[in-house]
């Protein structure tokens, strides 16, 4: 069977390999830095934050590599562009191929919508497995000279697949949404939205003292159980897969049902 | 001979005005079908109807006695698809586009879109984005007609295209309706339709003004007349009938249209001495413009 995954995939070749480079590049860069981290410079710009910052950003433990990776690479960049691949993926599978007038197209053929949706779907999961485990290799290999051998390759591979499993959410709201609209600009906005809004929810909810909002959000699920320093989090990579299942059933369902926009 | 297209009571109701109305309309097999109406009349609202990309208010469709939406993938694996629209993919080249189509239908021999290609001057190494609208088109074209579908469900097929490639894909018609093949083709255009149709129908503000077949259509149509007589105008016997319609009188010369039966016409004329007679072919055209304006038409005549 010719592949609408492979055709997928192959269409979005170019952004999916820039995505991959880009966000290796970055993580390897960042990580780099440990060394200097560790000697105390960072150590020192954020000894002026006050407790409650240092807590939302994680940064109260960021002498050790676990501290560090946590916060940074893994708290704020790798998810930032992982997560922004995952939104535009995700918007173009329905909405953006939509509008473009290319589903007309294809659901004239013999194909079933929830067939296409289904491959939209592993293209998107094909696309942020590639990611976190470029992410996983770029890791190992400057784990050594970056002198992060306190964090096993177990417990990265924890946290790359945590990585894989957010990019495939995010990715999966913006699916759901487009499916159910058909509407590129409502899928992208809300999507993004919903992005921030969870975010600032896993690192501020403790802040203001509504720490049950952090359960809402998925970068809670991702990182909250910090698997670098513990390893795989069973129960938060259920939630988010959990999550995913239900968010493609609602996808497959609204999307069988309504009229293609024209 | 069953129908392979059955509309019963077909409604589309959308916000506005733009839909169907109670269309009902049967398509049997091995005709050519011409659809008929100016852009906005519901034209590509049946379509995509037939082919589940949007699902009727009310009313149903049927295409081969099945329903377009619980039978979908059964269904365009035996139909032929040319969108009002046609877009894919600008980055991909030609030929990689049409072998993706072919294999989403289990494969197309790759000397069929050869021969089609060629016949339609379609280079299948040109990257889409820097083909001409008319070009794309033939794409479009090629897809639907490679797989010899039992029913091709082409809409406006010929937008775009130059009028030597416009009589290849009349020819790809004939063509198809000699293997036995149904079309059911929209337009705007009469003259392309009338062409290669068996039967016409004419649809305007989503209901079906006019079903018949060319030949019918064409006896109802409008024959424009020109008489020159030898003698003074017998004005009021020629404004009496009530088939002819603008009539003028310039010296001895009568011009005016006939609608419907010669006959009393020829029993007035024949009552003088006529010097020499005109009538000109009857034009569908004509006649697809009084259905086009029906509105318009029947305030002029309440005028009159």
């Amino acid at each position: 069977m010719p592949d609408l995954l492979t055709k997928t995939l192959w269409d979005g070749r170019r952004a999916l390999a820039a995505f991959t480079a880009g966000t290796a590049l970055l993580a390897a860069m960042y990580a780099g830095f440990y060394p200097q981290v560790a000697e105390g410079a960072m150590g020192q710009t954020v000894e002026g934050f006050s407790p409650a910052l240092r807590q939302a950003l994680r940064m109260e433990d960021l002498a050790s590599a676990a501290g560090y990776l946590g916060s940074s690479v893994f708290g704020i960049i790798v998810p930032l562009v992982a997560v922004i691949f995952g939104i535009a993926t995700g918007t173009r599978a329905i909405a953006g191929d939509e509008e473009a007038g290319y589903l007309d197209l294809l659901l004239a053929h013999p194909v079933s919508r929830t067939r296409l949706l289904l491959h939209r779907f592993a293209a998107l999961t094909t696309g942020a497995i590639l990611i976190a485990a470029v992410v996983l290799l770029a890791m190992l290999a400057v784990r050594p000279g970056a002198r992060l051998d306190s964090i096993t390759v177990g417990h990265f591979t924890a946290q790359c697949l945590a990585l894989a499993l957010l990019i495939i959410v995010f990715g999966t709201i913006a699916i759901t949404i487009g499916a159910a609209t058909g509407s590129r600009p409502t899928a992208l906005a809300t999507t993004a939205g919903i992005a921030v809004l969870t975010y600032a929810a896993s690192t501020l909810a403790g802040q203001i003292g509504a720490d049950i909002l952090r359960y809402a959000s998925p970068f809670h699920y991702y990182i909250g159980g910090e698997p670098l320093r513990n390893g795989f989090q069973w129960a938060d990579l259920s939630i988010l897969t959990a999550t995913t299942a239900i968010l493609l059933t609602v996808a497959v369902a609204a999307f069988n049902r309504r009229d293609l926009t024209s | 001979m069953p129908d392979v297209i059955k509309l019963e009571r077909l409604t589309k109701a959308y916000g506005r005005r733009r839909g169907l109305r109670d269309l009902d309309l049967s398509v049997a097999e091995g005709e050519v079908f011409g659809y008929l109406g100016p852009n906005g009349a519901g034209k590509s609202t049946t379509i995509r109807v037939l082919l589940d990309l949007i699902r009727p208010t009310s009313g149903r469709a049927l295409v081969f006695g099945h329903d377009p939406r619980r039978d979908a993938v059964a269904l365009h694996r035996r139909i032929g698809y040319l969108a009002g629209e046609f877009v894919v993919d600008p980055r991909q080249r030609v030929g990689a586009c049409l072998t993706f189509l072919a294999e989403l239908r289990g494969g197309v021999p790759k000397a069929r879109i050869g021969e089609l290609a060629g016949r339609l001057d379609l280079d299948l190494t040109a990257r889409i984005k820097t083909l001409s609208k008319g070009n794309r088109q033939k794409i479009g074209l090629v897809q639907a007609f490679m797989h010899r579908p039992e029913l091709l469900i082409l809409d406006e097929p010929t937008s775009g295209l130059d009028p030597l490639v416009q009589q290849t894909f009349l020819d790809l018609v004939r063509e198809a309706r000699a293997d036995g093949q149904t079309v059911f083709m929209s337009s705007h255009i009469m003259s392309e339709v009338e062409a290669v149709a068996d039967r016409v129908g004419i649809i305007r503000d989503g209901r079906l003004v006019a079903l018949d077949t060319v030949a019918r259509l064409r006896d109802r149509s409008v024959h424009e007349f020109q008489v020159t007589f030898a003698e003074p105008v017998d004005e009021t016997a020629l404004a009496a009938l009530p088939e002819v319609t603008g009539l003028t009188i310039d010296g001895p010369t009568a011009r005016f249209r006939l609608a419907g039966s010669p006959d009393r016409l020829i029993r007035v004329l024949a009552q003088q001495r006529v010097a020499s007679l005109r009538a000109t072919e009857p034009d569908l055209e004509q006649l697809f413009l009084t259905y086009y304006q029906a509105d318009s038409a029947s305030k002029e005549t309440t005028h009159a």
